[in-house]
């Protein structure tokens, strides 16, 4: 087990280390950050020497050693456009990220659930096609024209919900809904499918042949061997909704990460960019390493050939 | 400099000392303000000012040596007195200081915190602006309230923008550093820092101590609230959540002026708009002046300013109402697509040409990116017929920037901007666009023109300091500007739209710092 | 799962006709897809007006259905005066070209790539899947937007970024699926009778692949659709004057309180679009193996 876990965390390792060098390569490509710092009337020396300054005459390898070697410290350098310490920068946003990928699937997990059993349960009922179809809705909305949506009927018309910011409860609930409501209908679907292979089975027969009564079977013994998959693929879940917010926090002035690296890469400040991708990339790889872990820890094989 | 006198001293001192005869006992600043830019200033530190946007939170905190009022007029703010005279054939601002200015932590002002602030401003590892102070060539202290600047040659700009010279405190600097001095800024301004969340807010407390007694704000506690997105910032003040907002998108002005208890007020903020024309490229048609004026016919800029920005512009030629050498006689170039039409059969082109037309797509003014589509299908029903290509803004900075010698990127026609700023004044902006790209001088960093004459002018008005003879000059390029339409068409001047509780709120804009987002003069009613 | 006798490849529509009677054809978003198809290739014949055409005097017409709409404007026009049916049926084009191009990329890519991966294990394995663990750590809008500024945007440009986006995709599943066909007797059979690398992929491995590739691919037409219209809605996809859902959602941000049907509109379409390719890619899915239901 430990030499799972062990050739696992290579792997992410590997992975994290990969996907800088690769953030670093494009992110530089992508333009000159120095023309966009300077005003317009800035004389060309000035120009060069700043760039000189900044270290970005450097070849490319050479710069990208240079950050890592800083990065290792704990330095990701500057924001060009707050002259505040990257890092600080990408760190005081995370948590709001965070709270926002999970408020999104919890909210998406209370509709697939019941969604999902329903659905098993009455299969073949308009039950089963309404939870059907109201799923599917989901994966066919953009997260961010249902934000959009959102706010329109009930931040300005309905005036029930805060429209902006963060701090109550309250302020969570559009966004954890438009991030939320696309992985609704995969998670339907997983969940409606692996009751479906339990309901079927002998046992479930059995304890109705006994008497139990259908809730009992349905939520005690049924369900939590649905939930398995489900529980399993949380990680990749979280991992998609950490991408998904990108677009929901420009919409709904969340003060996270995703719209901090938006405003950046518009802006070409590479250090946060660097540091703000790279913390996503941690966390994807860290929830796709539990999701591993999980299998590996339901399924002996896997953990044998993987 | 704090001194702490003995208790009794004070004592005495306070049976002894005559009243000063200000107006009556005004109340002590109280209530709470709580406001919503749609922008957020990056910086706190004016040294580290990058661009327009940071003065929303510095220009509350620091104060200069000059400064426009609310009607635009230069008046003396930290400077009491100042002027300029030469010695031997160069330049000489002598600045007189007000005496018992103090700042946030109590020091008072003295002209060593403003050599301090000259020596951080003009040295490019610190600040981005160093090429501003690059003509000063030596800061002479005369005493503590009194300073001379030495340029070593005329900088017509210098006087133009305020003096350019922020009080910081010199000791206070030194003494937390860079650092420090970000996270818990000192300055002279109205406002105390208080604290700051990046994107979040900014909260600030009044100065007891200001020197202003005449114009200061009456409010105890103020936060600035930062939602950049149009839709949440107005549905913020809707519900209440803030009591004043900058930036009404254009669209809901209207909305807003019909709204029951709540003040608007459209403003100009100092930005300016153009179309720019690729002059000097071998083989351009833009290099014939007819076929420029057909472009000026062919823009109804009136009716994009009405369509498109909902009104929130303001047209002008060449120079801004309220800037320096503003004109009213200057004329614009009529809309007259027949005109425009015959000027290209003049000109060559009977049945007009084909041309990229270059779009800023990033909405760093409103609605930027329509404005620039309708001007390019102006152009179109003329003839000029444009190869619309979007930009964002990084992408749009390396298009107009001119490289370091050949032939400009640039190749048809751009939608372009540089601010004149408030109240205004083209030097800086004209010597950028107008002014031919000389490689390595500094001139004619995003220009596409090449006109010896309007370079000889230009060149002039930069070391002209007097302000009367300044604004000759400016009038006769803009006339020549606006005849050959060198250095682009101007379009407009963006407005913007605050808007406040009216039972509630009762607030004086002060142009600058802070370009209308200064709360110097703000009060609660009732 | 392993069969006891190769399931030899057939033609793809001799399949489809064997299972049509099970299971039945779906209708409705049949329809709809074709109808999307229709106007994406004859949207020029279609369209009642031009879609860039401006004219500011009639800007913010409501559809025709509402007090101040008309039948020249059936759906109402944008702050510009463009009429906004015209626009969707311009957009209709643009996402399907940019769909098909990068799900075509991307498939391709990904699935030669996952073919190469499965086939060859060992040291090529292990080093692709690590460079798909690489980009896939990376959450795809934020590399998309990162190429994006590199390239500067346009239409090629958001065909590239998609394809680069999900290739990886196509390289996991088509990779899963030849390491289990890989083991089967026919395989070794056509290794022992000396057929060379490209013949096995292209007569024994492809054909058993390429119905979980055409699901896949159908499946990810709502996702490239609404992935193309969040780069377009940041600024960084299709760029003006060229038209797309996204883009038009981005331009109608604004008025969302004066012009309902700017923003509710586009966004139909892309539902619409999305629900009815989903559902046919799902029914393409029951019809070929209902057993594979974690696709």
């Amino acid at each position: 087990m430990l030499g799972y876990i062990a050739k696992r965390g290579v792997h992410g390792l590997v992975s994290i280390v990969g996907a800088s060098m690769l953030i670093f390569a494009i992110s530089r490509l992508s333009g000159d950050p120095v023309l966009l710092m300077l005003p317009p009337e800035a004389p060309q020396s000035l120009v060069d020497e700043t760039r000189r300054h900044m270290g970005l005459d450097q070849p490319l390898w050479m710069q990208y050693l240079i950050f890592a070697g800083k990065a290792l410290t704990g330095d990701f350098g500057n924001s060009y456009r707050w002259q505040m310490p990257a890092l600080d920068l990408v760190l005081d946003r995370l948590p709001a990220t965070i709270q926002l990928a999970v408020a999104a699937l919890l909210f998406s997990m209370a509709l697939a659930i019941p969604f999902g059993v329903l659905s098993a349960v009455h299969r073949g009922t308009w039950i089963d096609n309404f939870g059907k179809g109201f799923a599917m809705l989901g994966q066919a909305m953009p997260n961010f024209w249902v934000g959009l949506l959102l706010i329109l009927v009930f931040a300005i018309h309905l005036e029930w919900l805060p429209p902006f910011g963060h701090g109550t409860p309250a302020h969570l609930v559009m966004p954890a809904i438009a991030l939320g409501w696309y992985p609704v209908a995969a998670q339907t679907r997983i969940i409606r499918s692996s009751m479906l292979d339990v309901l079927d089975s002998d046992y479930i027969r059995m304890g109705r042949a006994v008497g139990a009564p259908d809730w009992v079977l349905i939520w005690k013994y049924a369900f939590r061997n649905a939930a398995i998959p489900l529980v399993t693929m949380l990680g990749v879940y979280f991992a998609a909704m950490l991408g998904g917010a990108f677009v929901v926090e420009v919409i709904f002035a969340w003060p996270g990460l995703g719209r901090t690296v938006v405003e950046a890469v518009f802006s070409r400040d590479f250090p946060v960019v660097q540091a703000g991708v790279l913390f996503t990339s941690i966390l994807f790889v860290l929830s796709n390493l539990l999701v591993d872990l999980s299998y590996g820890v339901i399924d002996p094989r896997i953990r044998r050939d993987g | 400099m704090t001194m702490k006198p003995a208790i009794g001293l004070l004592a005495l001192a306070a049976l002894c000392a005559p009243v000063v005869a200000t107006a009556p006992a005004r109340a002590q600043a109280s209530g709470e303000l709580t406001v919503a830019f749609g922008a957020e200033g990056t910086a706190v530190d004016p040294i580290k000012y990058a661009a327009g946007v940071d003065h929303y939170y510095i220009g509350q905190m620091f104060e200069q040596l000059v400064r426009p009022d609310p009607s635009l007029k230069e008046t003396n703010w930290l400077a009491e007195k100042w002027d300029i005279s030469e010695a031997g054939g160069k330049p000489v601002i002598d600045v007189t200081i007000r005496k018992g200015v103090k700042f946030h932590n109590g020091d008072l002002l003295t002209a060593e915190d403003f050599e301090y602030s000259f020596r951080k401003l003009r040295d490019p590892k610190v600040s981005r602006w160093s090429h501003l102070q690059a003509a000063v060539e030596r800061f002479e202290i005369v005493d503590a309230h009194r300073f001379r600047l030495h340029f070593s040659e005329g900088d017509g700009s210098y006087v133009a923008n305020q003096l350019q010279l922020w009080a910081i405190p010199k000791k206070y600097y030194e003494q937390v550093g860079e650092d420090g001095f970000s996270k818990a800024p000192v300055g002279t301004g109205p406002w105390k820092f208080v604290s700051r969340t990046v994107k979040e807010d900014l909260k600030l407390e009044a100065f007891d101590d200001y020197w202003n007694k005449e114009h200061r704000p009456k409010v105890k506690k103020l936060t600035i609230k930062i939602i950049p997105e149009d839709l949440t910032r107005v549905a913020a003040f809707k519900t209440g959540a803030v009591d004043w907002i900058d930036a009404v998108p254009p669209s809901m002005v209207e909305e807003f002026t019909k709204m029951k208890g709540v003040k608007t007020l459209s403003l100009v903020t100092g930005n300016n708009l153009f179309i720019d024309f690729n002059t000097d490229m071998k083989g351009s048609p833009f290099a014939d002046v007819r076929v420029r004026r057909a472009a000026a016919h062919a823009v109804d800029v009136d009716a994009i300013i009405k369509s498109v920005v909902f009104g929130q512009g303001e047209r002008y030629v060449q120079v801004g109402k309220g800037s320096a050498g503003y004109d009213p006689n200057l004329k614009p170039l009529a809309y007259d697509p027949k005109k425009a039409r015959d000027l290209l059969r003049e000109a060559g082109y009977p049945n007009g040409f084909d041309t990229p037309c270059y779009n800023l797509t990033t909405p760093r003014e409103p609605n930027i990116k329509e404005v620039g589509e309708a001007v390019f299908a102006f152009l179109g029903t003329v003839g000029i017929r444009c190869k619309v290509q979007g930009l964002e803004y990084g992408a749009w900075i390396v298009m107009g920037r001119r490289g370091r010698s050949g032939p400009p990127i640039m190749d048809g026609v751009i939608s372009w901007m540089w601010s004149q700023n408030l109240p205004g004044d083209p030097a800086i902006p004209w010597a950028g666009h107008l002014h031919s790209y000389v490689e390595g001088k500094g001139w004619g960093s995003y220009s596409h023109t090449a006109d010896a004459k309007a370079d000889a002018m230009v060149e002039e008005l930069k070391r002209t300091m007097e302000p009367t003879k300044r604004v000759a000059l400016i009038q006769e390029i803009a006339r020549y500007k606006n005849e050959n339409v060198l250095g682009g068409l101007t379009t407009y001047r963006p407005k913007v739209t605050f808007a406040w509780r009216e039972d509630k709120v009762e607030f004086n804009p002060w142009p600058y710092p802070g370009y209308y987002r200064g709360f110097q003069d703000v009060a609660l009613k009732k | 799962m392993a069969e006891a006798s190769p399931r030899l490849p057939r033609g793809f529509l001799a399949g489809l006709r064997g299972r049509v009677g099970a299971t039945g054809l779906p209708w409705v978003s049949g329809t709809m897809l074709l109808l999307v198809v229709v106007a994406a290739l004859f949207g020029e014949a279609i369209a009642p007006h031009d879609p860039n055409g401006f004219n500011l005097a009639a800007a913010f017409k409501p559809p025709a259905w509402q007090e101040g709409g008309s039948l020249a404007y059936l759906l109402g026009t944008d702050n510009l005066g463009r009429d906004v049916l015209s626009r969707i049926i311009a957009g209709a084009r643009v996402s399907l070209i940019v769909a098909a191009y990068a799900i075509v990329f991307s498939g391709v890519i990904g699935a030669l790539i996952g073919m190469i991966s499965g086939y060859f294990g060992g040291r090529v394995d292990a080093v692709i899947m690590r460079l798909v663990d690489i980009q896939m750590s990376i959450p795809s809008l934020a590399l998309a937007l990162m190429i994006a500024a590199v390239l500067s945007p346009s239409l090629s440009t958001v065909v590239i970024v998609i394809a680069i986006t999900y290739w990886t995709w196509y390289a996991r599943i088509v990779r899963g699926e030849i390491l289990s066909l890989k083991e089967r007797d026919y395989v070794a059979l056509a290794k022992v009778a000396g057929c060379g690398t490209a013949t096995i992929f292209h007569r024994h491995l492809l054909p058993n692949v390429m119905n979980t590739l055409l699901v896949l691919a159908t499946l990810q037409v709502g996702q490239v659709i609404i992935f193309e219209a969040s780069l377009s809605f940041l600024g960084l996809g299709i760029q003006s004057p060229e038209v797309s859902w996204g883009l038009m959602l981005a331009d109608a941000r604004n008025y969302i309180t004066k012009a309902w049907w700017t923003i509710t509109l586009p966004g139909v379409a892309i539902m619409l679009t999305c629900l009815s390719s989903n559902l046919v890619g799902d029914w393409l899915r029951d019809t070929f193996d209902p057993k594979r239901r974690q696709l």
